[in-house]
């Protein structure tokens, strides 16, 4: 037993050391209440009451999984001192990560009596960690997205996420820099006070992890909400350098905005656009070259953008802009690809078509000879033989099979003759309607009803009118002999991408998929007495036009064949 | 009678030919190459030839123009299975141009037109 005067200064010393500890200082009972704690304890724990005479637990409000992870049930059992970490959330919501030390102290028969608990708030140095391997989970979820639209929504899903980066909305504009321009690509958020609660509880019910939540957004993806569509109408010239979006890209650094409405710098159209009072805009960089700029605010929860929030989202925005270029050069790599593939396929066939085209002919001529003498012995049978005999009825039968096969061979001559095109000034419109009235007593007798939805925009191309019209006549017929008990067919004309684009559409029976990989081949052909070089041919002419033909079919609900030809 | 000049090398064509053009009641002589059509030419003087173009030796177009530097008013009916050298100025000379067919009625009306 000490002294009373030596007591009291320790007492002192004892107060003097625990007033400077930097955490929170408890001496727990036994059964775990509390029986005295320093003033630090309460602000760490963000408690606005006494916490002498609770329990340890109540006051506390650790997240512990079992008695093996909380430190003072360990150093009751051991005896021992324990040192753990953990994680709460505070009466007032917060998240906090604590070191707790806790000492037992022991009576002179070595029986626990007390509980001392130090507390340590290790908060910051936890979210720097978690911030960490968060930005390296994003960076790995954004580089393994090759598709551009699926990227750019994954960014602003992470960039929205509760267990990510955690902004309300977030917006993503991208700079054109053919157009000069900064535009508003994509957004995410919710629209309403109402849809963001639901959409959080939901979310926080729902998807534990980051992962999920993506999945998840993938598949909910709408592009037809407010947000999003107001974002698509952003968008501002590089030149103006007012803007905030240009700034932003100029100077290559995040804006955090605290106060848009009564700024006097700020547009206020942006500002309008925005919608929000605070936001942060941070550039998309690429080896020092300025890509883009997400836009992210708290329109709903207000809860103010700290410095903090907007170093880790210019972190991930470099990450997300080197993702955002790699897809961007996969996908121009992939339009290369399919321009290559295209322009060898078009070779492919134009050559094939010239070789099937010398070997037709070939063919033709040889057998044409001997059909011609074939045929006229026995159209000179047919003429010396009496009538009822049976010698003049097989000469009818061999002179018919004749006529039949020397009109294939006609066709496949027209199909392998060179053709010396005539190219001159046409009015796409006024040939289609010559053609129609060509056809009109055809029409009549198939029971074909016409429409004619002409657009008188389009201008006179260099075609030849010859050749074009064939390929009218051969679509048009095809289209009329898919409709056996009549239907109506429609001609449109109308402008797409610098074509002249032409449909023909049937209310026919349509193909299968089989059929319509073929129809263009030479000589395929579905129709009993069809030669198959009619389509064959048409392509053959729009290709030496420099345009395309498209062909959609379905079953019973019939075929639209589109014809592309350059202005 | 009028006598009519054949030209074919494909000998069962020819035989075709001769049949039902001797029964319209021409006089018809033959040729089976270029050359012998001359030779026949020079020598028979018909009043019309039939000429095909693809044959041995010389082909109808040359032996054509080398016919008609002699006999400048013998008319001359090009018959072929080849489409294309109707578009060739080397058989416009010709009277007339007809593709081959088993059905004769063409050439024989062709043949009344010119020379009855």
């Amino acid at each position: 037993m000490l002294p009373y005067i030596v007591k009291d200064k320790a007492d002192n010393i004892l107060n003097y050391v625990v007033g400077a500890f930097e955490g929170g200082f408890a001496i727990l009972d036994k059964d775990l209440h509390i029986l005295w704690a320093n003033e630090k304890l309460a602000d760490m724990l963000n408690i606005g009451y006494n916490p002498v005479g609770k329990i340890c637990r109540e006051v506390y409000r650790c997240e512990c999984k079992d008695d093996t992870s909380c430190s003072v049930m360990q150093a009751l059992s051991s005896g021992q001192k324990q040192v753990s970490e953990t994680r709460l959330i505070t009466e007032k919501g917060e998240r906090r990560y604590v070191q707790n030390i806790t000492t037992p102290l022991k009576d002179e028969h070595n029986n626990i009596t007390h509980l001392l608990k130090f507390s340590i708030d290790i908060t910051a140095q936890e979210e720097k960690i978690h911030q960490l391997s968060l930005l390296r989970k994003l960076a790995e979820l954004t580089q393994g997205t090759l598709q551009i639209d699926k990227l750019l929504h994954l960014i602003l899903t992470c960039v929205t996420a509760g267990s990510a980066l955690g902004f309300n909305r977030a917006r993503l504009f991208l700079v054109d820099k053919e157009r000069d321009i900064i535009y508003g690509t994509m957004a995410v958020g919710p629209s309403s006070m109402e849809e963001a609660t639901k959409i959080w509880s939901e979310i926080a019910r729902k998807y534990e992890k980051l992962e999920d939540l993506i999945k998840a957004s993938e598949d909910n993806y709408r592009d037809d909400t407010p947000l999003h569509m107001i974002t698509r109408l952003m968008a501002y010239t590089l030149s103006d350098e007012k803007e905030t979006l240009v700034k932003c890209i100029k100077t290559k650094k995040p804006i955090l905005e605290k106060n848009a409405y009564s700024s006097p710098g700020m547009d206020r159209n942006f500002v309008t656009m925005i919608a929000a009072n605070e936001f942060v805009c941070v550039p998309l960089v690429v080896k020092d070259e300025p890509i883009g700029v997400i836009c992210a605010d708290n329109y709903y929860s207000l809860k103010p953008i700290t410095e903090d929030r907007v170093q880790l989202l210019s972190t991930f925005a470099n990450h997300a802009a080197l993702a955002i270029e790699n897809a961007d050069a996969y996908k121009k790599l992939g339009e290369k690809v399919r321009q290559l593939k295209d322009t060898q396929e078009r070779l492919i066939r134009s050559e094939r078509l010239a070789v099937i085209g010398n070997m037709a002919a070939y063919v033709a001529h040889e057998i044409r000879n001997p059909l011609v003498t074939i045929g006229g012995f026995a159209r000179s049978i047919l003429r010396a033989s009496q009538q009822g005999d049976q010698a003049k009825q097989n000469a009818e039968i061999i002179v018919e099979e004749v006529n039949r096969l020397e009109k294939i061979l006609a066709n496949i001559m027209d199909f392998s003759k060179p053709v010396e095109s005539v190219k001159v000034t046409s009015q796409i419109n006024e040939l289609l309607e010559n053609t129609c009235s060509l056809m009109d007593p055809y029409f009549k007798n198939s029971r074909i009803e016409l429409t004619r939805k002409f657009n008188s925009m389009i201008p006179g191309i260099v075609i030849d009118p010859t050749q074009i019209k064939q390929v009218f006549l051969n679509l048009i017929k095809n289209a009329v002999e898919s409709m056996p008990g009549g239907g109506s067919l429609l001609l449109e004309t109308s402008l797409e991408d610098e074509h002249i684009k032409i449909n023909i559409t049937d209310t026919g029976e349509g193909m299968t998929a089989e059929i319509m990989q073929n129809i263009f081949v030479p000589f395929f052909t579905t129709k009993v007495d069809g030669t198959g070089v009619g389509l064959a041919v048409s392509q053959k002419i729009i290709d030496d036009h420099g345009g395309y033909i498209k062909v959609k079919s379905s079953l019973q609900d019939g075929t639209t064949f589109s014809i592309y030809l350059p202005i | 009678m009028k006598t009519v000049l054949l030209v074919e090398d494909d000998k069962n064509q020819l035989l075709l030919y001769k049949q039902e053009l001797s029964q319209e009641g021409y006089n018809i002589i033959t040729a089976q190459d270029g050359q012998e059509a001359m030779k026949r030419v020079n020598e028979q003087f018909p009043d019309l030839i039939v000429m095909d173009i693809n044959m041995p030796k010389m082909s109808g177009i040359e032996s054509m123009s080398k016919i008609l530097e002699k006999h400048k008013k013998i008319p001359i009916i090009i018959n072929t299975a080849y489409s294309s050298w109707k578009d060739n100025f080397m058989s416009w000379s010709a009277d007339a141009y007809i593709i081959k067919s088993s059905d004769l009625t063409e050439l024989k009306n062709k043949i009344k037109e010119l020379i009855g």
